[in-house]
């Protein structure tokens, strides 16, 4: 295992603080404190090549849980072990084999230029000039850095930044890294070639990557094992099919029909005997295409599609899984039921 | 000594930052070395009106208080120069988490901190220190030997250190404050005693300075070891290096014990 | 002008308050440390005073001297409240321009926040330094409590001192359009600043020839003048033409920072920024 994080908490303790001007002047003497439990009790294992996916909605815990595993902040209690070393014992050990990258800030030195950034990042690595010379090489293939190499970061556009701020965590070559919401506020080609190069990146050298995202495509495109914390707390921990296979139960089909009065005729309660709530029907004049959404548990697709067929001319059919981004949104708001999480994760540990 | 040398090329780089930021900004150099001049000539003229009605102040006479008042700018200058940067923990870096970047990297985290940035306006707390010795001297207050010369030597670097002990102390505070500029600023201030004789204070705050926050070894203890016959350097000077080590000692257990207690930013 | 337009600019002074307020940490400290310099000045002038022959120095004697120290540093608690920190952090996030779409006056806005500031320094630490000052006064010093007449010339006295360094902190402040350095002009203003207004060293101790330059510069009607009304040290004709010599500075500085603003705006809008 190259990472194990065990019953890992952490707590924050902050003064309380009052609205208003009386309330200004009220925070002058009280001594009140509020306590927050930003991550509880959470374990987890990743094994080396993996890119998990670490997600959950703003203020879950997934940056603090990043912090911790990196050696920035200390857990209230529990244990990570990166590569069997403790990032809260041996900081410094730790930091030479992972890399970081904070899509919000950068790690750069703001005024210099990039290129006096990386010989300093050398340095600080203690990166060989053999090792230097061949990894800037791939990095700058993958990543292409050359193109605004002598200007200083504040100049740089974010897209550029975050490219930059990539090939910083890179260039030592870490085993392990992790990425805080990478893609963020970036266009969509850029996203795209951010994506390449951390595929290329695990590919080649078997990296390990963690990645915070709110961006579903992140996921869909990179991710081959996702963990869902919510409120401090894991709820999911398995693979994406997996989710799409529990949670997905919904499907669409959408015909375009010749008629659509025939169409309407069709009444999928009384001639499949299920129930009104199992699924729902809805037209569109113009396209002329019939929409259905229903639950795969209560009903099939070739039923409802036969159900169609017999009563006029389908022209073209269209079958639509639930979107990811539907699903994660789903446990977001509603939670996971108790049972099923404590099923998920008696499955995957 | 290799981990050594490694700390030593990338202070280079650094250092080699800084002489590029010098060319590059000469008026913003200039305007804070009037700055820094116009500070310290204020001080000076207060000096030369009061000395126009009184002969001598508490015994002590203007180009001995001049000589007091240099003294205490170049440990002073000193610090500034190398150490800046602590000043951002106690304001910015942790409050804002920019302190962050600081543990991702294998090395020693003070190290990082005060390398970074090494501080051109002191250059002008430099210049003005040691052009008011120079005032001084040709005003015949002390006579130079070896020995003083190694004793100033020793003086200046121990002050420094006791600067930077402070500064990292109160800064150090921040990680359980979050921002604790105001207090660091507040024990900073208090070197401004220490550029006069402590002994015109009442008894509180002559102890403060002396002890709780030696602001006094700094400048008026040591600086009256060359100024007055039959004051031991060991009892000024001396004492100034023995504290210099063990509020650095205590400063550095802070920081470390700080670093831990560190909480990022909330995002 | 009319009452309600006057009311736009009053949540400007009481946000700034409220903020202050809320850093309550800094709130104790910045008193702590704002007494620093009074105490280092006492004591120094007791040690001065100690040396001397005579009991009177520039024109005061050692009574009038911890007078002249506490409400120099009362006074310039409320008074060196400046705009140049709102100014500077404008031009960095480029929200000036913004400013000049809103239907305010630039500069009456900022004013607005640093009377918030003078208000709350009012309140803490000067008001109570005073009170004790009085206190002290009486009990150790023997003298009697300032009388009616002078605390409220003494009050409008200070008012208009605040309104002096206000204006002109906004005319001084202009320069962060022209330079990014503020630090070290900073640094040499507040050098200026506490040397000339008297801070340091009541005016009254330098040589005639530069008491009448002194006379020249909107320095002295900072922080000198209503120290001086305070301890009752003009009276009828001169009193009258000291509060007189400050309205010229408000007006003349007012004028001066209008022209400054309208030259830097025209140049805004043709640069853009």
């Amino acid at each position: 295992m190259v990472i194990e994080v065990n019953n890992v908490s952490k707590e924050f303790v902050s003064p309380k603080k009052y609205p208003g001007l009386k309330g200004a002047i009220k925070g002058l003497f009280s001594n009140e404190k509020v306590r927050k439990m930003a991550v509880d009790d959470i374990s987890f294992s990743i094994e080396e090549g993996e890119i998990v996916g670490y997600i959950g909605s703003n203020g879950a815990g997934k940056s603090t849980t990043i912090k911790m595993m990196t050696g920035i902040l200390t857990p209230t209690s529990g244990q990570c072990l990166i590569r069997g070393i403790d990032p809260s014992k041996e900081r410094k050990k730790n930091a030479q084999n992972i890399g970081v990258v904070f899509g919000q800030r950068t790690q750069l030195w703001w005024d210099l230029p990039l290129s006096e950034s990386f010989s300093i990042l050398k340095e600080i690595y203690n990166v060989s000039d053999e090792d230097y010379e061949s990894q800037m090489k791939f990095l700058n293939e993958v990543l292409e850095l050359e193109e605004f190499w002598t200007r200083p970061v504040r100049n740089l556009s974010l897209g550029q930044r975050m490219r930059a701020d990539l090939g910083a965590a890179l260039l030592h070559n870490p085993k392990v890294l992790y990425l805080d919401e990478p893609t963020i506020g970036l266009d969509l080609v850029v996203k795209d070639n951010i994506r390449k190069a951390i595929r290329e990146i695990n590919q080649k050298y078997k990296t390990t990557v963690i990645l915070t995202t709110h961006d579903i495509e992140d996921i869909e495109e990179l991710c081959s094992r996702i963990i869902i914390i919510d409120d401090g707390k894991k709820i999911y921990d398995g693979s994406l099919e997996n989710l799409k296979e529990k949670y997905g139960v919904t499907r669409k089909v959408t015909m375009e029909v010749k008629n659509l009065k025939e169409a309407l005729q069709v009444d999928l309660s009384s001639d499949l005997n299920v129930s009104k709530e199992a699924y729902e029907v809805t037209t569109d004049k113009a396209t002329n295409s019939v929409e259905v959404t229903f639950d795969k548990h209560c009903l099939s697709i070739s039923d409802v599609i036969a159900q169609y067929m017999k009563r006029t001319e389908v022209k073209d059919i269209q079958i639509q899984e639930t979107e990811l981004s539907e699903i994660v949104k789903e446990i977001y708001n509603h939670g996971m039921e108790k049972e099923t999480k404590q099923s998920e994760e008696g499955m995957v540990s | 000594m290799k981990e050594l040398k490694r700390y030593g090329r990338l202070y280079k780089v650094f250092v080699a930052q800084f002489f590029k930021y010098l060319v590059q900004s000469k008026a913003d150099f200039f305007i804070g070395l009037m700055g820094f001049f116009l500070t310290q000539a204020a001080g000076i003229a207060f000096l030369y009106l009061v000395f126009e009605q009184i002969p001598t102040l508490a015994d002590w006479t203007l180009p001995q208080l001049i000589f007091i008042y240099g003294f205490a700018q170049i440990p002073r200058g000193i610090d500034h120069l190398f150490t800046d940067n602590i000043w951002m923990v106690a304001w910015w870096y942790v409050v804002n988490g920019q302190f962050d970047r600081y543990m991702l990297r294998p090395m020693n985290l003070f190290f990082q901190v005060i390398c970074e940035k090494l501080q051109p306006d002191a250059l002008g707390e430099l210049m003005v220190g040691i052009l008011l010795l120079i005032i001084s001297l040709s005003n015949g207050v002390i006579t130079v030997s070896g020995t003083k010369i190694l004793l100033f030597i020793i003086s200046m670097i121990a002050g420094a250190v006791i600067y930077t002990s402070v500064k990292l102390l109160f800064a150090s505070f921040a990680f359980w404050m979050k921002v604790s500029g105001p207090v660091l600023y507040t024990a900073y201030q208090l070197a401004d005693f220490a550029k006069y004789p402590t002994e015109i204070y009442a008894k509180g705050i002559r102890f403060m300075i002396t002890w709780i926050i030696p602001f006094g070894f700094v400048a008026y203890l040591p600086a009256s070891y060359f100024l007055k016959p039959g004051v031991s350097a060991w009892s000024t000077i001396g004492v100034e290096c023995v504290l210099a080590v063990v509020f650095f000692a205590i400063a550095y257990g802070v920081f470390h014990f700080g670093t831990r207690a560190y909480e990022s930013a909330g995002n | 002008m009319k009452k309600g337009r006057w009311r736009i600019y009053l949540p400007f002074t009481l946000n700034e308050i409220k903020s202050n307020l809320a850093y309550k940490g800094s709130f104790y400290l910045f008193i702590l440390c704002s007494c620093f310099g009074a105490f280092i000045s006492y004591y120094l002038w007791m040690a001065i005073y100690g040396s001397s022959e005579t009991g009177v120095l520039g024109g005061l004697t050692r009574n009038e001297m911890i007078l002249y120290v506490f409400m120099t540093y009362v006074t310039s608690n409320i008074v060196n409240v400046g705009v140049v920190g709102y100014i500077e952090n404008d031009v960095r996030e480029g929200a000036v321009v913004m400013n000049l779409i809103k239907p305010i006056d630039y500069r009456l806005s900022l004013i607005s926040k640093a009377l918030g500031v003078v208000v709350y320094r009012f309140l803490a630490p000067s008001i109570f330094v005073w009170i004790g000052l009085e206190i002290y006064k009486v009990t150790v010093l023997g003298m009697k409590v300032v009388s009616v007449k002078d605390a409220l010339l003494y009050l409008l006295s200070a008012f208009f001192s605040v309104l002096i360094y206000q204006l002109f902190d906004f005319c001084f402040g202009l320069m962060a359009f022209v330079t990014t350095y503020m630090f070290g002009l900073k640094m040499a203003k507040n050098a200026l600043v506490g040397f000339l207004t008297g801070q340091l060293i009541p005016i009254s101790f330098f040589p005639e020839v530069f008491q009448k330059v002194f006379d020249f510069l909107p320095f002295s009607s900072m922080i000198y003048t209503p120290v001086m009304v305070y301890l009752g040290k003009y009276s009828g004709e001169a009193l009258a033409a000291v509060l007189l010599r400050q309205v010229f500075w408000i007006v003349l500085l007012y004028v001066l920072g209008t022209f400054l603003w309208q030259k830097i705006t025209k140049r805004l809008i043709v640069l853009g920024g």
